[in-house]
């Protein structure tokens, strides 16, 4: 097991997130990989090839082995992202054989036929990054 | 650069500039037919475009002087690896392009008329239940499309390797790091001359792509050929989410998944192509369009992520069809370059074209309107 | 005509701005890179600093102003002094940009970077490549296993979070193998071995290059008494090991290596490998600088000039990123880069800039006989670097194996980047880092040519991976230029 050796922390400016739906207590400029260490869960991602369990390996964002799912983000590389609270960290699992989950709301009928329309749909699942899209779509950016 | 010493062949049947996909063709189809060959490449064999376009294997939406070439190929692709004995990556998947309102359909319905007149029965137009049935996570606001069923995509490095290593076991000889400083044509030999080497054959092939304006000069042949450097993006693996390969029929949206995940985003979107160096510069604002046309039309792409970003070199000709066929100005020469961004898929027949230009001289296919001189009367 | 540039925070609004562009951008806040920002810094040019981190310092100094550690101390003073540099950094007039990452550097001085998943945009005239380095790779059977990290991650990880990872194998070569075993002792940490592969030879070759460690006499002691220190602390050490290989099938179980022929194993749920450090290419290689193998460090390195300047010669690159040098050098060099670009950028003479620059020119060159010595001590085994077993993983991201690469070859990629469209190694998201080497030597070696003529990947933008929502966007950043006064 990882441990800390960290000086004393008040308990009242921690952080909590999940990792992988278990709910963690973190110092706030903790890395992601470092929080998942502490909590014993190290196994990052699930390799595409061969689907072997995977974990970091040089903790400085250089081999991209610590790719992990951050807020339904893949690819986040947790050796350099820092926990932010209510943060939902998971194993990724993106393998060759895996395949999407058809997003239900996205799918409603009957649909407005115009782009914004859908796009304010699209907003409504909760992604700030669809929200970005969103607006930049509007403004024809 | 490795320089193909070793099995160098200074005199041969026909010489063939280029070693990209249409070069490498022309030399298995000639080699099949007791024909020496040698293809000279300034590079490596599969270097530029034909090593890294995005190996689209297209039937649908083809010009019309181009259908008849491409439904021939597309018969060949769906045997090819059995037939050249290796992994080419084809997958035919079909292809797709979806329209996204009503003008899009009303441009598909007319597009489908002028085909049918012809006899052609290829492309089918979908509904937007039919769309939605092929492509599950398209954007809702998709009304419908049009489909080609014996489309797909190959690996454009793997197919090129393959016609290379299948025209060598037949005896072609290809020669790397040779480029091409001087054509002569002395009584009935053409002479080639690099900087190390003279060449001499019978016949003289112009594969060159990118290059096939300069080549085409020095065998007498003048032709308005631009070059530009189209840009792709592929992505990090993504479950998968698309079978066919997609496009869209009024928007630069062009993309598909592999089978190993990753997604191959085109989209027709130009950088900044430098010949003299062998190089090109992307425009990255550019790429931006295309990503907002992803995400638009596959709402699941805004968690794509871009692993890497490329052009290749590729010659365009103004009205985006390649020049195929023999020279006007001299004997015993023939183009195949300029094919546009959309020759990967011709290849497989385009060595089948020359090879009967050359051993028999004539093809069955219509050259006229790809002839290398079209647009000399324009020009006056 | 002089504009004086203010310290600015990275969250400009939208003043008055009279240029669109910085004079100089920095990528990269370590030593090198923090140095040459301070001695950039004058009144009349404007000056970027990129930085992935949230904090200054580099790997070198991580953390060194808000050490997690009760006692910093325990890092030794190589870490501590470095407050020093972090501290001028701060208080100089370079616009620092921090917590960002860069994604594209054009020759063109077109900068693109990640700023809270929106890509931002700035130019610059003269650009300096202050990226540092990386752990050369270490390619042995089963190096792929959770539980196997690199050594310098064992540091990284007690630098910015305060993590030790007990009863951990340490094995490979070199000063930092001994640095953070002796780290970890210092704090209380159980280290299970130190599995030393340096072969015995090399101390005898290297004796050829003691006269110029000599120079260096401090650096010389600093290595034999964290040797010394391990060794009284009672833990662990096997001197001359080869054949490393990790034992396991889905988790690191173990280490089995040989010595003397004999073969030994030791059960280890975690292991810590380290061969040394090589540059950060990604940067330098995408920006298309030519590039030389490095005979005695076993490394690609872009071609600089002793100014630091590139093939372009509005690219330098200082620090590690241009050679492994070490935090001193590296330093020295960002000086000397930034008097070079001042002299280029013409505010200051030639002449000047050549005398400011002659103590860290003299430094940096007497350090380079050290850098022999020590380059030549802690040479990785071949072993180590160019595997040979069927099975051992070459690319990680990919999952290609040395026989996976051996078919490539055998169909026709000669060359790396044929050998990538063939087999896919080297087309993941680390974009070649942990393979680009080892790839370049395995050719070279079933080539039976030098590895400078089998060369490396071409690489492209981005270097990291950039999500397709955050491309859609591009955001603008032009220096804040104020003009205070006209200057004839």
């Amino acid at each position: 097991m990882f441990r800390s050796v960290t000086k004393q922390q008040d308990p009242m400016t921690a952080v909590q997130v999940t990792i992988n739906d278990t709910l963690v207590s973190v110092v706030p400029g903790t890395t992601v990989w470092a929080a998942m260490a502490l909590a014993g869960e190290t196994a990052t991602r699930v390799s595409p090839v061969n689907q072997q369990v995977r974990s970091a390996y040089c903790a400085m964002g250089v081999c991209f082995e610590c790719m992990v799912e951050i807020n339904g983000m893949p690819n986040r590389q947790a050796c350099l992202t820092e926990v932010v609270d209510g943060m939902q960290i998971n194993r990724q699992v993106i393998t060759e054989a895996t395949i999407a989950e058809l997003q239900t709301e996205l799918k409603v009928e009957p649909q407005p036929q115009d782009v914004t329309g859908n796009l304010s749909e699209l907003t409504a699942t909760g992604s700030s990054l669809a929200a970005d899209v969103t607006e930049n779509i509007k403004t024809g950016e | 650069m490795s320089v193909n010493t070793t099995s160098q062949k200074l005199s041969s049947d026909v010489l063939v500039i280029g070693g990209g996909i249409q070069g490498a063709s022309t030399a298995y189809h000639l080699a099949q037919r007791g024909v020496s060959v040698t293809v000279l490449e300034k590079d490596t064999v599969s270097r530029h475009a034909s090593g890294v376009n995005a190996g689209g294997v297209r039937l649908l939406g083809r010009n019309i002087a181009e259908v008849e070439l491409s439904k021939a190929a597309m018969q060949r692709w769906q045997q090819l690896d059995d037939e050249l004995d290796a992994d080419t990556g084809f997958r035919r998947r079909s292809l797709i392009n979806i329209a996204a309102d009503e003008n899009d359909l009303d441009s598909l319905r007319s597009r489908e008329q002028q085909m049918h007149s012809l006899g052609y029965f290829h492309e089918v137009m979908l509904d937007k239940r039919e769309l939605l049935e092929r492509l599950p996570h398209v954007a809702d606001h998709c009304v419908g499309g049009v489909v080609s069923e014996q489309d797909g995509y190959a690996i454009p490095f793997h197919s090129t390797q393959a016609f290379r290593i299948a025209a060598e076991r037949l005896g072609a000889c290809f020669c790397e790091g040779e480029l091409v400083e001087q054509i002569r044509k002395v009584g009935d030999s053409w002479l080639v001359d690099t900087k190390t080497q003279q060449y001499q054959a019978e016949h003289l092939v112009n594969c060159a792509g990118a290059w096939g304006d300069l080549i085409s000069v020095m065998i007498g042949d003048n032709v308005p050929m631009s070059y530009s450097a189209p840009m792709l993006m592929i992505t990090a693996r993504m479950p998968h989410f698309a079978g066919p390969v997609v496009g869209a029929v009024s928007r630069p949206l062009s993309f598909k998944q592999f089978e190993n995940g990753t997604v191959l985003i085109g989209g027709g979107a130009k950088g900044f192509a430098d010949r003299a160096n062998n190089t090109t510069r992307l425009d990255y604002s550019l790429m931006a369009n295309g990503a907002r046309n992803a995400i638009e039309f596959f709402p699941i792409m805004k968690t794509a992520c871009i692993n890497r970003m490329w052009s290749g070199l590729e010659a365009y000709m103004p009205d985006n069809l390649p020049v195929l066929g023999k020279s006007m100005r001299a004997e015993k020469a023939y183009h195949a370059f300029a094919f546009s961004a959309h020759g990967f898929q011709l290849g497989p027949v385009i060595g089948e074209v020359m090879a009967d230009l050359i051993t028999q001289g004539e093809t069955r296919f219509d050259l006229e309107p790809l002839r290398v001189n079209r647009y000399e009367r324009k020009t006056l | 005509m002089t504009e004086f540039f203010t310290p600015g925070s990275s969250d400009s609004s939208a003043e008055e701005s009279s240029s669109i562009s910085y004079d100089i951008a920095i990528i990269g806040a370590g030593p090198a890179g923090m140095s040459a920002a301070i001695t950039a810094s004058r009144a009349s040019v404007s000056v970027v600093v990129l930085d992935d981190k949230p904090r200054s310092g580099g790997q070198i100094y991580r953390n060194v102003d808000a050490s997690p550690l009760p006692d910093a101390e325990v890092l030794g003073p190589d870490y501590i002094k470095g407050a020093e540099l972090t501290t001028r950094f701060r208080r100089c007039n370079a616009h620092h940009i921090r917590g960002v990452t860069v994604w594209h550097v054009g020759d063109n001085g077109e900068i693109l970077f990640s700023d809270n998943g929106t890509t931002k945009r700035l130019t610059a005239r003269q650009i300096i490549v202050a990226t540092g380095a990386m752990e050369r790779p270490f390619p042995i059977p089963g190096w792929h296993l959770p539980g196997v990290m690199s050594a310098g991650s064992a540091q990284v990880m007690l630098k910015s979070d305060g993590l030790v990872r007990d009863e951990a194998i340490f094995a490979g070569t070199g000063p930092l193998l001994y640095l953070i075993v002796a780290q970890y002792l210092r704090l209380g940490g159980k280290v299970k071995a130190l599995i030393d592969t340096t072969p015995k030879q090399n101390y005898l070759h290297s004796m050829t290059e003691l006269s110029g460690a000599m120079r260096a006499p401090g650096m010389l002691i600093k290595g034999v008494g964290l040797l010394n220190e391990i060794r009284k602390s009672g833990t662990k050490i096997v001197s001359f090991a080869e054949d490393l290989k990790i034992l396991g099938e889905e988790q690191a179980e173990g280490l089995s290596y040989t010595r003397g022929g004999k073969e030994y194993s030791l059960p280890a749920s975690h292991i810590f490998l380290h061969q040394g450090v090589i540059p950060n290419l990604n940067m330098t290689q995408a920006l298309g600088l030519e590039h030389d193998w490095c005979k005695q460090q076993l490394c690609w390195k872009p071609k600089l000039n002793r100014w630091g300047q590139s093939s372009k010669s509005h690219i330098a690159v200082a620090g590690d990123s241009g050679g492994i040098i070490g935090a001193d050098s590296a330093a020295a060099m960002g000086r000397i880069v930034a008097l070079n670009q001042l002299v280029n950028l013409g505010v200051i003479s030639a002449l000047e800039g050549e005398s400011e620059a002659a103590d860290d020119l003299t430094f940096v060159a007497s350090q380079q006989r050290f850098r022999r010595f020590i380059d030549r001590l802690y040479r990785p085994l071949d072993q180590q670097r160019i595997p040979e077993s069927p099975g051992t993983v070459v690319c990680r991201c990919e999952e290609r194996t040395v026989a996976d690469l051996k078919k490539g070859f055998e169909l026709g990629g000669r060359e790396p980047n044929q050998l990538k469209s063939q087999t896919r190694c080297g087309m993941g998201p680390c974009q070649g880092r942990m393979c680009g080497h080892t790839v370049s030597e395995l050719l070279a070696n079933w080539r039976n040519q030098p590895v400078a003529d089998v060369g490396y990947y071409r690489l492209r933008s981005p270097m990291r991976l950039v999500t397709l929502a955050e491309l859609s966007q591009f955001t603008d950043v032009t220096p804040k230029a104020k003009k205070t006064e006209e200057v004839n």
